[in-house]
Parts: C-alpha cells; sequence; structure tokens
C-alpha cells in the first residue's frame, strides 16, 4: 500500500490530544475536607486503577477516528498490476564502474566488489544495455556497448571479471571515469535508436576512499537524464595509515637534505602508534616508534644512524590495512655540477671575478661544484661544462668551442671588460657591427628596467627582493649595433646602455654581462643578489642534475633525463624483483607497480623507486556531499524530454491500476465518530457525582 | 449525638456519670475534711474542732477541701478545624469538644463552683469570666450553642491574650485539636501555669486524623487555608501516621514538662468514660501543691 500525501499522516499524531484529555480525566473529582495538611505531603499523582471499561471504549474509538481521518487524508492505494503490461518491460542502460585502484586491495574489497557486478548484471532485463569499465588512475573499457549489442552474454561478462585476479596500484580517478562513461552513454544516445531508455545509471562500485579524484567532475557539464548510483564496500574501514616522502623545495639550496617522510593518520583510525621500519641491503631492520593520533600526519626525518646505510625498502607497521605500508626508497647520489672559468684571474684574488665565483657555488649533500679555471688563451680543447663564465678575452679557438658547446646546449656567463673582447663577442651573438665602448660616468650606474618575469630574474620578482638601488656599479661598457632580434635585455643601466643580456643559442643559453661582480667594476659580488642569480643562470641545470629518483605509480617518468640528461639509444629498465626482465624503453616509462626500478643505458644506470600514490593510503570514505555539490544527480535524473514522456505514459498507467480506499476510510470515521457520541451521551446520563467520604 | 441541645447533651452526659460515680471506690472533686493541724496563734477559731478540744483539751484546727470556690475557665476552640467529622466514623470535632465543655460545666455549676468559658479561633471571640451564678450555666450553654463559624486557628495568640483576661488563679480546662505548631504553643501554656493555674488540656481529634483510613484519591482541602492537595491515601498514610505520631509525642513532651494534665481522645469515645477519666485525674503535683494552702484557693 502507498500513500498519495503521505504528509497528512503527521495528522496521526494528534492520537495524543484524546489520551492526554482521557488522562487528565483521570485526576480524582471528589474534594475531600480535612482538618489539617500540615502533616501531608505531596505525592505523585493518583493513578486511577479502576478505569472504567466505557472510557477505555471512548478513547479506543476517538483514536481509531482520528487515525483513520489522517489516513483519508493520506489518499492511500494500492497498485493493481496489469497482466497485460507486465510485459513490457522499460529498457535501461547500466554503466558499472569498477574500482580497480590499490585502496581496493584491502581485505576482500576486490571479491566483493566483483560480487556486485555479478548482483548487478542479474537485475538486467532483455534489451537492456550494459558497459563495464574498470578505474584507476584511467578507466578501461572491459565490456563496451558494442561488445555487449554484439551478443557478449553474461557468462562472457563473468569469466572476464574472473580473469581480473586482483586490483591494480594505481589511485582512483573517480572523476575521469564518471566523465568518462557519461560521455560513452551520451555518444550513443546521439545515435538513432528504435526505442528511447527509459533509464540511464552509472553505477559505481568503489570503496569511495578520500584519496579519489573528483576533479574532473568540477568542470564538466553533467549530461541530463543520467543517475549516478553508488555501491559502496568496506565503509567499515578501520582506518589506515600512509607514508610519503616529503620533496625538498629547492634541493639544490639545501645544505644537507636528511630524507623526509610524512606519516598520516586517517581520522577514523583506532591506532596512534606505529612502527616505522627500514630494511637495509645488509644486517638487521632498523625500527622506530612514531606516535601520529587519528586524523593528524606527523614528517619525520630518517634517524642519523640510518643514514649511512643501504636502505632500499621503508615500511609502516601496525595499521590496519597493509596495502600501502612498504614504501621503496632510492637515495639520490650526489651530482656534480662542472663549472669552466675562462679567465686570467687567480683563485685567491679577491680583487678578480674567479674568487667570488667559487665561494658562490659551495657543495651540498646532493650537488657538489667543480670549478675549473681555463686561461682565456690556452690552446688545450675547451673542458666540457653545465657553465661557462667568460671572464676576459679568449681565443679564436676556445671562442669557436664554446660557440659550439653553448648551440649544444650548454650556458654560458660572458663578463665584457674592454672592447678588446669585440670580436668574441661579434661571433657569439652573431653581431658583426658590434661596439663595445667603455661609459666613463662620474655618477655610478644603477639597474633599471628590470625584466623580472624572465625565470633568470624571477627569483627577485617579489617586492622583498626586487630593490637594485644598493647595487652600484663603477665602470661599465655599452654594446652598441647589438642585432634587433634574438637578443633579450633584462636589465638597463640608469644611463639606458644594456646592462644583462640573454641570447638564446640553438640548445644552450648565453648571458651577457656589460659589467661584472669584481668590487672595481661593482658591489654585485658582495650584494645579497649575486648567489641568487647564479644560482638562477644554472636554474636548468640543476633541476636536471637533482632530478628525483621516487615516483609513484601511473606517473610518467622521462627516461631521456636519467644520467643527467646524457641518454642515447634506448633504456634498459628492470624491476629489481627476481626474474624480472627488462624492457627498453625510448622515452617515457609508465610504471604500473611499486618497487625499486634500475635504469641503465650504455655505460651507466641508476635506480629509482615507484610507489603508490599517497591519496591511495586515505582510504576513509568520501563524504557524500561532495558528490552533490559536483552536481552529480544521486537521486531523481534530471528528465530528457524522451523520458518525460515515458513518464507521462507511466503516470497514466499508474493512474488505471490504482484502487482507492479513502472512501471507505472515510465511512469508518463517520462510524466512529456516530458510536462515540451514542456512547458519551450514555456515559453522561449514567454518571451520578462520585462522593467519596 | 441524637440529642440536638447541648443543655439537654450535657445533662445526660453528667448524669450517666453520676450514676456510675456511686460504684466509683474515689472520690474525685470531694468536700470533705481532709486533716488536723494544731492551733497556732492568730488562725481563725471558726475551724477550731470544738469536740476534740473538749475530750481532749488540745486545740485543732480541720482543714477542709474548698472546691465550692473552684474558679474553672473553659477556652474552646472554635477554628474551622474542629469542623472536621460529622460522618459514619464520627461525630464533629467541634460537637464533641463543646459537649464536653457544656458537660463539664453543668457537673460544675451544680457543685456550685465558679464556671467561665472562652471560645477562640485566631483571636478571642467570646469571654465569659468565671462566676457562679443561677443564670450562669445558661449563659455559658447558649455561647456553646452558637455554631462555630471560625477562621484559622492561632492557637497561641488566643492562648496570650486569654491569659491576661483570666486573672484570678483558677483552673483552665483547654478543649481544641492542637493542630498547631509546637514551640510556640508552649511558650503560651508557660504563661498559664507560671501564674499557677491548673491547666487541663483535652486534645479531641477525629478517628481519620488518627488512622487517615481514606481509600480513594481524592482532592485534599485544608479547611482553615482553603488550600489543595491532590493525594492518594494510600500513598500518603504512611507518612502521615508518623507525622501526626510524631506531633502528638511532642505535644505530650510539652504537657508533660509544664505540669499540664492532658487527655487525647477521639469523637468516637463514650463521652462518660471521658468525665471520669477527667475526673478521675489527679492534677499535677506541682500545681496540686499550690491549690492545697488553705483559705487562698477562695481568693
Amino acid at each position: 500500500m502507498s500513500f498519495l500525501t503521505p504528509l497528512y499522516l503527521i495528522g496521526a499524531l494528534g492520537l495524543a490530544i484524546p489520551v492526554i484529555l482521557h488522562l487528565l480525566h483521570d485526576r480524582p473529582k471528589n474534594k475531600q475536607a480535612f482538618g489539617s495538611l500540615m502533616f501531608l505531603d505531596k505525592t505523585k499523582p493518583p493513578v486511577d486503577r479502576k478505569r472504567r471499561p466505557t472510557h477505555l471504549l471512548l478513547l479506543l474509538l476517538r483514536c481509531l477516528a482520528l487515525l483513520l481521518l489522517a489516513f483519508v487524508f493520506a489518499r492511500p492505494f494500492v497498485l493493481v498490476d496489469d497482466p497485460a503490461a507486465a510485459g513490457k518491460r522499460d529498457r535501461q542502460w547500466l554503466t558499472v564502474l569498477l574500482d580497480s585502484s590499490a585502496s581496493m586491495q584491502r581485505a576482500d574489497l576486490w571479491q566483493q566488489a566483483k560480487a556486485k557486478v555479478e548482483t548487478a548484471l542479474g537485475q538486467l532485463g532483455q534489451g537492456d544495455h550494459f558497459t563495464l569499465y574498470t578505474y584507476g588512475d584511467t578507466a578501461r573499457s572491459l565490456v563496451d556497448i558494442e561488445t555487449w549489442q554484439d551478443g557478449a552474454s553474461r557468462d562472457e561478462v563473468t569469466q572476464q571479471l574472473e580473469r581480473l585476479a586482483k586490483p591494480g596500484f594505481g589511485g582512483s580517478d573517480l572523476g575521469q571515469a564518471l566523465v568518462i562513461a557519461g560521455e560513452a552513454i551520451q555518444e550513443k544516445q546521439a545515435e538513432p535508436d528504435e526505442q528511447p531508455l527509459a533509464k540511464r545509471e552509472i553505477l559505481v562500485i568503489s570503496d569511495l576512499q578520500k584519496g579519489s579524484q573528483l576533479g574532473e567532475v568540477q568542470g564538466y557539464e553533467w549530461p541530463t537524464g543520467i543517475k549516478v548510483s553508488l555501491e559502496q564496500i568496506g565503509e567499515d574501514d578501520q582506518g589506515n595509515c600512509g607514508m610519503e616522502q616529503v620533496a625538498a623545495r629547492t634541493l639544490w639550496a639545501a645544505t644537507e637534505s636528511v630524507p623526509s617522510f610524512r606519516i598520516s593518520n586517517s581520522p577514523n583510525s583506532s591506532t596512534d602508534e606505529f612502527e616505522f621500519v627500514a630494511r637495509a641491503a645488509t644486517g638487521d631492520p632498523l625500527s622506530q616508534k612514531v606516535h601520529v593520533p587519528p586524523g593528524r600526519s606527523r614528517v619525520i626525518e630518517m634517524p642519523a644512524e640510518w643514514l649511512g646505510q643501504t636502505i632500499q625498502q621503508l615500511a609502516i607497521r601496525g595499521d590496519a590495512a597493509e596495502f600501502d605500508n612498504t614504501f621503496h626508497f632510492s637515495q639520490n647520489r650526489q651530482q656534480t655540477v662542472r663549472i669552466v672559468y675562462l679567465g686570467e684571474d687567480k683563485p685567491n684574488d679577491a680583487e678578480g671575478s674567479l674568487f667570488y665565483l667559487a665561494s658562490a657555488f659551495q657543495k651540498t649533500s646532493a650537488l657538489d661544484f667543480d670549478v675549473q679555471a681555463v686561461s682565456g688563451q690556452s690552446t688545450a680543447p675547451l673542458p666540457g661544462a653545465d657553465l661557462f663564465v667568460v671572464d676576459g678575452t679568449v681565443s679564436d679557438g676556445l671562442a669557436t668551442a664554446l660557440d659550439k658547446a653553448v648551440r649544444g646546449g650548454a650556458t654560458a656567463l660572458a663578463i665584457v671588460q674592454s672592447e678588446k673582447q669585440t670580436d668574441n663577442l661579434k661571433l657569439w651573438l652573431e653581431a658583426p657591427d658590434l661596439l663595445i665602448q667603455d661609459v666613463k660616468s662620474r655618477e655610478y650606474g644603477l639597474l633599471q628596467s628590470l625584466k623580472l618575469d624572465h625565470p633568470v630574474l624571477s627569483v627577485f620578482r617579489d617586492s622583498r627582493y626586487s630593490d637594485f638601488t644598493n647595487l652600484h656599479f663603477w665602470n661599465y661598457r655599452e654594446l652598441q649595433s647589438l642585432p634587433s632580434e634574438g637578443v633579450e635585455v633584462l636589465a638597463r643601466f640608469d644611463t639606458g646602455p644594456p646592462a644583462w643580456l640573454l641570447v638564446p643559442r640553438d640548445e644552450g643559453r648565453l648571458m651577457v654581462m656589460t659589467a661584472g661582480w669584481r668590487p672595481s667594476d661593482s658591489q654585485l659580488a658582495l650584494s645579497t643578489k649575486f648567489i641568487p642569480l647564479l644560482y638562477s643562470i644554472l636554474q636548468p641545470v640543476l633541476e636536471a642534475k637533482t632530478q628525483s629518483h621516487q615516483f609513484h605509480v601511473g606517473s610518467r617518468i622521462d627516461v631521456t633525463k636519467f644520467n643527467n640528461g646524457d641518454v642515447s639509444g634506448s633504456v634498459s629498465i628492470v624491476s629489481s624483483g627476481e626474474g624480472a626482465t627488462p624492457i627498453e624503453i625510448e622515452d617515457i616509462f609508465l610504471p604500473t607497480e611499486p618497487g625499486l626500478y634500475t635504469a641503465s643505458g650504455a655505460g651507466w644506470s641508476e635506480s629509482f623507486a615507484v610507489n603508490l600514490l599517497p591519496a591511495e593510503s586515505r582510504t576513509e570514505p568520501i563524504s557524500m556531499d561532495q558528490f552533490q555539490k559536483l552536481g552529480l544527480p544521486m537521486d531523481e535524473a534530471v528528465a530528457s524530454p524522451g523520458q518525460l514522456a515515458a513518464d507521462a505514459a507511466d503516470a497514466e498507467k499508474t493512474e488505471a491500476n490504482r484502487r482507492e480506499y479513502w472512501q471507505w476510510a472515510l465511512a469508518a470515521v463517520l462510524l466512529f465518530v456516530t458510536l462515540e457520541t451514542a456512547l458519551a451521551a450514555r456515559g453522561s446520563r449514567s454518571a451520578e457525582p462520585i462522593m467519596t467520604s | 449525638m441524637e440529642i440536638k441541645s447541648l443543655s439537654l447533651r450535657a445533662r445526660a452526659v453528667v448524669e450517666g456519670f453520676m450514676s456510675g460515680l456511686h460504684r466509683s471506690p474515689r472520690t474525685g472533686f470531694s468536700t470533705e475534711f481532709t486533716e488536723y493541724r494544731q492551733y497556732s496563734q492568730g488562725d481563725d477559731v471558726r475551724f477550731l474542732d470544738w469536740k476534740v478540744m473538749a475530750r481532749t483539751d488540745r486545740e485543732f484546727i480541720k482543714k477542709f477541701e474548698d472546691e465550692t470556690n473552684l474558679r474553672c475557665t473553659f477556652m474552646v476552640d472554635f477554628s474551622r478545624s474542629m469542623e472536621f467529622g460529622g460522618d459514619e466514623a464520627g461525630v464533629k470535632k467541634s460537637d464533641y469538644g463543646r459537649t464536653i465543655a457544656a458537660s463539664l460545666a453543668w457537673f460544675l455549676i451544680q457543685q456550685r463552683d465558679a464556671v467561665g468559658l472562652a471560645t477562640f479561633d485566631r483571636d478571642v471571640r467570646e469571654f465569659i469570666p468565671p462566676r457562679y451564678r443561677q443564670d450562669q450555666l445558661k449563659t455559658i450553654l447558649g455561647r456553646l450553642e452558637t455554631q462555630p463559624a471560625g477562621q484559622a486557628t492561632d492557637l497561641c495568640q488566643a492562648l496570650d491574650k486569654l491569659a491576661s483576661l483570666v486573672g484570678k488563679r483558677g483552673m483552665i480546662v483547654l478543649v481544641s485539636d492542637f493542630l498547631t505548631p509546637i514551640d510556640e504553643l508552649e511558650r503560651s501554656l508557660n504563661l498559664f501555669t507560671a501564674a499557677g493555674h491548673d491547666v487541663r488540656a483535652i486534645q479531641v481529634l477525629h478517628p481519620r486524623e488518627l488512622d487517615f483510613a481514606f481509600e480513594d484519591a481524592a482532592i485534599f482541602e485544608d479547611m482553615e487555608s482553603g488550600q489543595n492537595l491532590i493525594l492518594d491515601p494510600g500513598l500518603a498514610r504512611e507518612a502521615y501516621l508518623e507525622k501526626i505520631k510524631a506531633h502528638n509525642d511532642a505535644l505530650d513532651g510539652v504537657f508533660s514538662a509544664q505540669g499540664i494534665t492532658s487527655f487525647r481522645v477521639s469523637t468516637t469515645e463514650p463521652m462518660e468514660l471521658v468525665l471520669l477519666k477527667f475526673l478521675q485525674e489527679q492534677p499535677a503535683r506541682a500545681v496540686a501543691r499550690q491549690r492545697r494552702s488553705p483559705g487562698r484557693s477562695a481568693a
């Protein structure tokens, strides 16, 4: 039985009125005069245990009348099945999104999820559409609509499901999967179909963990008429603890970078004591207790005594879910940055450029700087370097070699000291008419028109650092007849001539400074701008050198960046597991499983670690509000015109099959009221004042 | 209480009592000779026993209990609480109390004693000073006959006032239900006992007040204050009985401390037995001693 206007059933609360009135009726009416009440205490309201049956009957009648009245207003009805209509079923389209992310590896979630797919499959009728996707980092179609329409039987789907023995190790991009599934339904809809589908539904079978990404749905206009239902498994999540490595913000700037790890405990976790374990290549496992309250996270540094050992695997022990407890770890090796100084300065000459250059680059745990001084007039071949600093005139041979190196990808910084460098600069700047002129001025020069948006100067963009007025230049030169194209002026002197120029040369870059940092030229070497500027010029090199060796499952690993970018040909990647076969990769490697990998090429090999996405460790269920905020039609689909027509037909059919009973209920109300009146009248006639002596 | 007229009722009670008196081995208020005393100078020669003097040649003075000059004031509570009763369980407390007062008055007038009456509720309503006259009984009965329409009792205030009205030493018979706070009562009674009065208290209670044997739940109304209380007697009985017992015990304590002879009567008790008990009861010693000094009681 159903109700047309069920809200009226609230009226049944009116039952309380006769009950209360009858209870009030139980107050004693008879009065008893008494000498003095000074010895009497107030007792509980007396209960009339001898309630008269007529009262009970009256109460019953009154209650029934009220109840039926509420019932009448609620318009009860019973749908009677029309045998003729029962045969015609509305067709529906069901798309199942099966979560195969790493978090599904917990307990028996995967088996539960597969069973749910089977259940959904079992509810399909003749002519229904069915598609099945699994999703992790990306959505993958297992059964598409064409396969289904071509007669893929349920057994085949079941077999395919069985083949999926285990979920993957990827993240869960639910947003992307929803969008793909929604679009697939919509595209199919666009084609002329013989009969509109009454219902289109996307069923998400997932643990709906908080780490799921829904970003893609945010900017997506959800197609009308497609309902999304969520089938959550593993609601009884008992909390999980996750671990990720915390990346240093500027790895090369930190003198000592001790690997740090963030241990996050989920809010629904029942424990807060964990064990942080490291498995070294040799010796016993190392362990340390970590206290992380539920819902909080803690960053811990790798203990100093562990640092000396070769640690390949870290782990967390003590939480409920095991799948994300192992963390593969690849320690970064110290990289060498080669800097070649072409000039005549002595390393310990505080009046020269080399002294300051060598002082600016200090060794860190991640980087070692090798500053090599070469005379500008040297006849030896130019050594390879990441940065060339040219201070003064160089011989033609070196100039040509440098030009070639720069074009090949090196970075060079040329400091203009005198007119003698004209020939060198003509070659490097490709400016045959270039003239160098010393600016003789009594006033010191200041920098202006700085291009702070340029990557080289962007480090000074913040207003706290953009003040260059304290930087005075005593001697500087002016470059005249510069080529109109291919030269970027990063800064000018206040008198107009360019101060810092950047010239891209094929793969590499050349930066020209018309005043150096010798104390006789300027205050640059002693200013706070000097070191950031040098690092900024070197940044592309440093980034390549300090590439992290920690990756996540599903992330794109550019193998050409290994070995300091010196990779020729294909790279062979092999997992550290036993019996793993090497894979030859040309450019991008997409890891599908966590582990420690070794990339090797001609004469080099590097190891890198692949771990689960940290988001997968956030296993607490997602809040349902979030889906509603994204505008997903969770309850009722917004009806499409076709569905509206189907709904109208449905309504008519229902109207015809409805049997209402409110008239009978109304008759019963009248009967009860009449009976009540008669009974009450009889009761009042027979009632006599009750006197209690 | 079939007899409506108070004078008739009082007479019936006393006559019934008188007939029983002969069977009693003791007499109460006798006018008999009590003792001889050696004559000393200054004694009234009228009391010399001439016969003894003639026989033994010694002078003896005859001493008598002089009750004919007993001054007795009845103080009867006319407050509303005394109106409780009048059902099958017992007569009204006021009827019972008034009848006792009337009977004793009749009896004392018969003995030619001076009898007075004071009625009170919150205050003293009537005061007839003790006198021996032919029409005194009529006056007293007439006053007692009026229906009490008093307000709340303030026994203490009334007693304080009466203490100033009753001047000469005598007997005070207090007829009330004494449903009043005890501590104030003690102070008021002290005014009488300190003045040497022989105070006797008759506490009249209805049997329902003693056993609280109500059955049905009802709205209980205080007859004096008009306050209402919905009660289930079954639940309230135990506490009530405890409290009234405690009150009565405290009251008895006060009476005995003050040397006051007290009687607690239920309105179902036969009145003549109460009268007999009253008359047989010896006054408390301290008071009796005062009364025995010759010649002073006639004051």
